[in-house]
C-alpha cells in the first residue's frame, strides 16, 4: 500500500501540528518585522517570508508523506488569522488548501519534487490574499478598522497605492512567487543535503 | 476568597468571552476594561508571573499610546497603529497566556470527557505547549552558534542565506526528535487506547467559585460589547 494512503498515526499528527506552528510562528515574525518599513512590509515580506519557510514545508509533507498535510497547515493558519479578526481568511485557506490537496492527491505526489516546488510557489502566490482581499471585497469594514485601530492616513494612502496599481500588483505576484520558487529549490537542497543524510527521512 | 486555579471550561469560556468581545467591538482602546479584568481573573489563580509580566508591558503600551496621541511621539519602529494592535489583543493574549500554563493532563482529560477526538487533543497540546518549548530550543541553537562564532552581524550580512541555513536546520532536527519524543510520550500514557481518559487532577466536578465566574465572564462581556459597540461586518 502506498505510504501517501495509509492512516495518520500520532507521530504524524504530533509532527504535522509542531512544523505548522513553526511555519506561522515564522511568517508572523518576519512579517512583525517587516513593519518597520511599508515598502518592505507590503511590497516584500511575503516573498521573504515564502522563502524562508519553503524548507520547512518540503520536509513536512516529505516526513508525514500522507494526504491533508497541506490542509491541516492551512486551516491552522486560517485559524490564526480568524483570532486576529480576519475571519474571511478562515474559508479563504481552506479552499487554498484543497486546492493544494487536489494537486498533490495522486499517490506518490508528496514524494515528488517538482510537484510540491509547484504546490509552495502556488500558496506563494496565493498568500496575498492577506493583503489583497480586504481592498478587493472589504474596504470599508477595513478602512473603519484602520482609521480606528491608528493607522495613519499615510499607511492607508500606501497601501492603498500598492494593492490598486496594476503595475504594483504585478510586480508583488510576480516577486513572491519567484521567492517561493526559489525557496523551494533550496528547500529541495536542504532536504538532499541534510534531512536525508541524517536518516530523519 | 480562595486563590486557585479555575476549571478548564471556566478557562475556555474566559477565552471565547474575550475573543467574541475583541472581535465584534468597534472600540479597540475599550478593550482595556477586558485586559484588567483578565489580568484580576489570573490573580484570583494566583498566576503572579502574568500578572506582573504582562502589567508591566501593559503599562508601557499604555504610556507610549498615551505619548504618541498626546505629544507627538515619533517612534522608529513601530506605529501607533501597530501599539494599538498589541493593546486591543491583549485581553485574549492574558487569558490565553493563563490557558497554555494549564497542566496538560487536566486539559487532555476535560477535552476528553467532551469526546473529542484523539488527534485534536494532540494538536491542542501541542499548540498550548509550542511556544514554551520552541523558546528554548531557539535560545540553544543561538547559544550553540554564538560558541562557534557565527552569530557576528558581519557575518549575517555577508552571508545570509548560510546563516539561515546554520538556525533553519538544527532548529528543524530538533523539532522532529521533540515530535517523535511526544509521539512516544503519549502512546506509552494510552493515547491509542480507545475510550475516555482519566487524570490525576482531583475533583472534576465545577464548584460554585466556578460557575459563578463563567456567569461573571458572560456578564462582563455581554456589557462590553453594549458599550463598546458591535462591529459590523458587511462590506
Amino acid at each position: 500500500m502506498n505510504q501517501q494512503l495509509k492512516k495518520w498515526t500520532i507521530r504524524d499528527v504530533i509532527t504535522t501540528v509542531l512544523l505548522s506552528m513553526l511555519l506561522i510562528a515564522i511568517q508572523l515574525i518576519v512579517n512583525l518585522i517587516c513593519m518597520a518599513n511599508d515598502f518592505v512590509s507590503m511590497v516584500l515580506s511575503i516573498g521573504f517570508t515564502m522563502f524562508i519557510c519553503a524548507p520547512i514545508y518540503f520536509l513536512m509533507i516529505s516526513r508525514i508523506n500522507k494526504r491533508f498535510v497541506t490542509m491541516i497547515y492551512m486551516m491552522i493558519l486560517g485559524i490564526v488569522f480568524l483570532l486576529m479578526g480576519n475571519w474571511y481568511l478562515l474559508p479563504y485557506f481552506i479552499l487554498t488548501g484543497l486546492i493544494c490537496e487536489w494537486i498533490l492527491w495522486k499517490p506518490g505526489s508528496t514524494e515528488d519534487p517538482k510537484r510540491l516546488t509547484i504546490v509552495w510557489t502556488l500558496v506563494s502566490l496565493l498568500y496575498n490574499g492577506v493583503n489583497l482581499l480586504p481592498i478587493w471585497f472589504f474596504w470599508d469594514t477595513y478602512y473603519a478598522f484602520a482609521k480606528s485601530s491608528g493607522m495613519q492616513q499615510s499607511y492607508i494612502d500606501a497601501y492603498v497605492r500598492y494593492y490598486t496599481a496594476p503595475g504594483w500588483i504585478l510586480f508583488i505576484l510576480i516577486f513572491t512567487s519567484a521567492a517561493g520558487l526559489l525557496g523551494s529549490f533550496m528547500g529541495r537542497r536542504l532536504i538532499r543535503k541534510h534531512f536525508k543524510k541524517a536518516g530523519v527521512l | 476568597m480562595r486563590l486557585e486555579p479555575f476549571a478548564v471550561p471556566v478557562k475556555l469560556w474566559a477565552f471565547c468571552c474575550v475573543l467574541i468581545a475583541v472581535l465584534l467591538t468597534r472600540n479597540g482602546i475599550l478593550t482595556w476594561t477586558l485586559t484588567l479584568f483578565a489580568l484580576a481573573y489570573t490573580a484570583m489563580q494566583r498566576r503572579w508571573s502574568i500578572v506582573l509580566s504582562y502589567g508591566s508591558f501593559y503599562a508601557l503600551l499604555g504610556c507610549l499610546l498615551y505619548a504618541i496621541r498626546f505629544h507627538q511621539l515619533k517612534m522608529a519602529l513601530f506605529s501607533e497603529f501597530h501599539l494599538i494592535l498589541f493593546w486591543t489583543l491583549s485581553p485574549i493574549a492574558v487569558v490565553s497566556w493563563d490557558l497554555i500554563k494549564t497542566p496538560p493532563g487536566e486539559l487532555s482529560a476535560f477535552l476528553s470527557r467532551m469526546k473529542t477526538p484523539t488527534p485534536v487533543i494532540l494538536g491542542l497540546l501541542v499548540i498550548f505547549r509550542f511556544f514554551p518549548t520552541m523558546k528554548a530550543e531557539v535560545a540553544a541553537v543561538i547559544q550553540s552558534m554564538r560558541n562557534r562564532g557565527l552569530t557576528a552581524p558581519a557575518f549575517l550580512l555577508r552571508r545570509p542565506l548560510e546563516s539561515l541555513e546554520f538556525i533553519l536546520v538544527p532548529l528543524l532536527l530538533r523539532c522532529l526528535q521533540i515530535a517523535d519524543q511526544l509521539s512516544v510520550s503519549a502512546v506509552a500514557r494510552g493515547a491509542e487506547r480507545p475510550g475516555t481518559r482519566g487524570s490525576y487532577f482531583g475533583n472534576t466536578r465545577l464548584s460554585g467559585r466556578d460557575w459563578a465566574m463563567i456567569s461573571i465572564w458572560s456578564a462582563v462581556t455581554v456589557i462590553f460589547l453594549i458599550v463598546g459597540d458591535v462591529r459590523s461586518w458587511s462590506n
